[in-house]
């Protein structure tokens, strides 16, 4: 092989390398893009309690006290596997999952409930806010 | 098209500059009679990316990285089987791609709804039934081919994506625990079990031996996770009790294999380089012509020996184009593959699917390469989107566009007008 040809494989080498790494970040871009449309899904709502905010990542979220639980409340009167969180069509629906101490929406016991913004859900003694996404540096 | 229009226009034209590169070495360093064949392969290949870079602006998804790389690699495969002793333009592979990408949005389209997909769970065992009442009576017991006229098709190829969506279906099934005697068992898993020991028991019956590995990984795969799914509960004891069962029924197939195949476990390759070990002899020494950067395209030597355009096409590729581009096709299929990892999938399902479609590919590549290399016996398996052979690039692509899907899925309820009306609530029964 001449050197005219070890330069042409060498270039046809570097163009499909330099394409593998452009589109690996376009990948990473397009990350941002699919992060924002998630957020419309989910209407931008999180979930928070005192001084802990709950980012809803995902379209089933589980609540619970044991450590496989997406949101884990240490907290005996919280049931291992105590509810679900569902989106779809941009609305978050909780349902219990069988607990011992029941969900309450503002007050009112219920097995499933459409959640609204500003809802106050309490699991067992813990106490959780269902807002929309803030800031971070806002409390 | 949803945004992203700078990466979206700089992703096409490098594309178009990576097939350009490649054309270029073709047409100066290609093994070639006429100039017609070389510009026939431009044209197509040309074509085809723009044509697919057109028809992607017509679907509204939020990601295209995968169907970029999809034609990248569909494309650089159609030119190396193009090249392969001579350069002339392979129209057979050219139509299968073009196959291959109408199958990619057909999985994307038909999987991009996962609550509409759970509701047809059933569908797909009943799917694979079928699939497997076929190669029980039309391919026989030594084969895994169905012949019509000019075309042959290999119904396993089929059943593999169904297979992957049964075991997707499944992991939000986990939380339906049931209880018989003293056992609390999931019913989707005993049934997913069981249709995996029954496709294993065919693939062995029509000596499908080569495919086994796949099905067993995409069923490795939807384990682990359901294992991760909360509220699985999996203890250790079971874990270990379930590698040791994989273990005992590995040895065992071994131990009992049919004659030709303990022939290829314990084959010598340059002792018998004419009878069993032919073509991975042949395949190391076509490596090591090629080196680093290849003889050139339409140079090589290894279109002499069968099977050169599928079950050691990495050696082919390697001795025309070189170690380092070989390498790199690689590297480009494995990026398909890990795409999820940087824009990961929002539900437990796309998730099982993804890793399930990763695991296939994996599995498939590396039973192929390894297989070329003697690292491991040689089986027929076919390299995803590279090897030639219509079934195996319909499904590869129809499992791409499954995995495009996942990184642009649809999160809406099949029924809308059966959705909650907002704000109803629903008293919650009180224990007595």
């Amino acid at each position: 092989m001449d050197s005219t040809n070890l330069i042409l494989c060498a270039v046809a080498a570097a163009c499909l390398d330099i394409c593998a790494m452009v589109l690996i970040i376009s990948a990473y871009h397009e990350r941002k893009t699919g992060g924002k449309r998630w957020n419309r899904i989910t209407s931008f709502m999180e979930l928070a309690d005192y001084n802990t905010v709950y980012p809803l990542g995902c379209d089933e979220i589980l609540i619970g006290r044991h450590a496989s639980a997406d949101i884990r409340l240490a907290d005996l009167s919280v049931s291992r596997y105590h509810a679900i969180l569902t989106v779809s069509d941009g609305i978050w629906t909780i349902t219990d999952m069988g607990s011992t101490s029941g969900i309450f929406v503002n007050g009112i016991p219920v097995s499933q409930a459409q959640l609204r913004e500003n809802d106050i859900i309490k699991l067992g003694n813990r106490q959780l806010i269902f807002r929309r996404r803030r800031d971070i540096n806002v409390r | 098209m949803s945004g992203n229009t700078g990466s979206y226009i700089s992703s096409c034209v490098f594309v178009l500059i990576a097939h350009i590169g490649m054309l270029l070495n073709v047409f100066f360093n290609g093994n070639y009679d006429s100039l017609t064949q070389v510009i026939i392969l431009s044209g197509a290949v040309v074509i085809l990316d723009v044509a697919y870079f057109i028809a992607m602006l017509f679907f509204r998804q939020t990601t295209f990285t995968v169907d970029f790389l999809l034609i990248l690699v569909l494309n650089m495969s159609v030119i190396f089987q193009s090249c392969f002793g001579e350069v002339v333009f392979d129209y057979k592979h050219y139509i299968t791609c073009i196959i291959s990408l109408v199958t990619c949005r057909c999985g994307y389209l038909l999987c991009r709804n996962h609550k509409w997909l759970r509701e047809q769970r059933k569908f797909f065992y009943i799917g694979i039934f079928i699939l497997m009442v076929v190669i029980l009576t039309l391919t026989g017991s030594r084969g895994m081919w169905i012949s019509l006229g000019p075309i042959t098709i290999q119904p396993s190829e089929f059943i593999k994506p169904l297979f992957i969506l049964a075991c997707a279906t499944s992991i939000t099934e986990q939380q339906k625990k049931h209880k018989i005697l003293c056992f609390n068992v999931v019913y989707e898993n005993i049934a997913l079990f069981g249709l995996t020991a029954a496709i294993c028991l065919l693939q062995w019956w029509c000596r499908d031996l080569g495919s086994l590995p796949t099905f067993v990984a995409i069923y490795a795969a939807g384990f682990l996770l359901r294992i991760c799914y909360p509220k699985a509960k999996f203890s250790k004891k079971k874990l270990v009790g379930a590698g040791a069962v994989l273990a005992a029924v590995a040895v065992a197939g071994m131990k009992f294999a049919p004659a030709y195949v303990q022939d290829r476990l314990h084959v010598d390759i340059w002792a018998d380089k004419d009878g069993n070990g032919y073509q991975q002899s042949q395949a190391l020494i076509a490596i090591a012509n090629g080196g680093w950067f290849g003889k050139g395209p339409g140079q090589g030597d290894l279109h002499n020996v069968f099977a050169h355009k599928n079950d050691i096409v990495f050696a082919s590729i390697s001795e025309e184009w070189g170690l380092l581009y070989a390498l790199m096709m690689v590297l480009a299929i494995l990026i398909i593959i890990a795409l999820p990892l940087i824009n990961p999938p929002r539900s437990y399902f796309h998730g099982t699917m993804s890793a399930g479609i990763s695991a296939a590919f994996t599995v498939q590549m590396a039973l192929n390469i390894f297989g070329s290399c003697n690292l491991i016996p040689f089986t027929g398996v076919t390299i995803p989107f590279i090897s030639t052979g219509g079934s195996s690039l319909m499904i590869s692509g129809f499992m791409a566009g499954m995995l495009v899907a996942c990184q642009s899925p649809t999160m809406r309820s099949p029924h809308l007008n059966e959705q909650i009306p907002k704000r109803q609530l629903y008293p919650r029964r009180r224990k007595a």
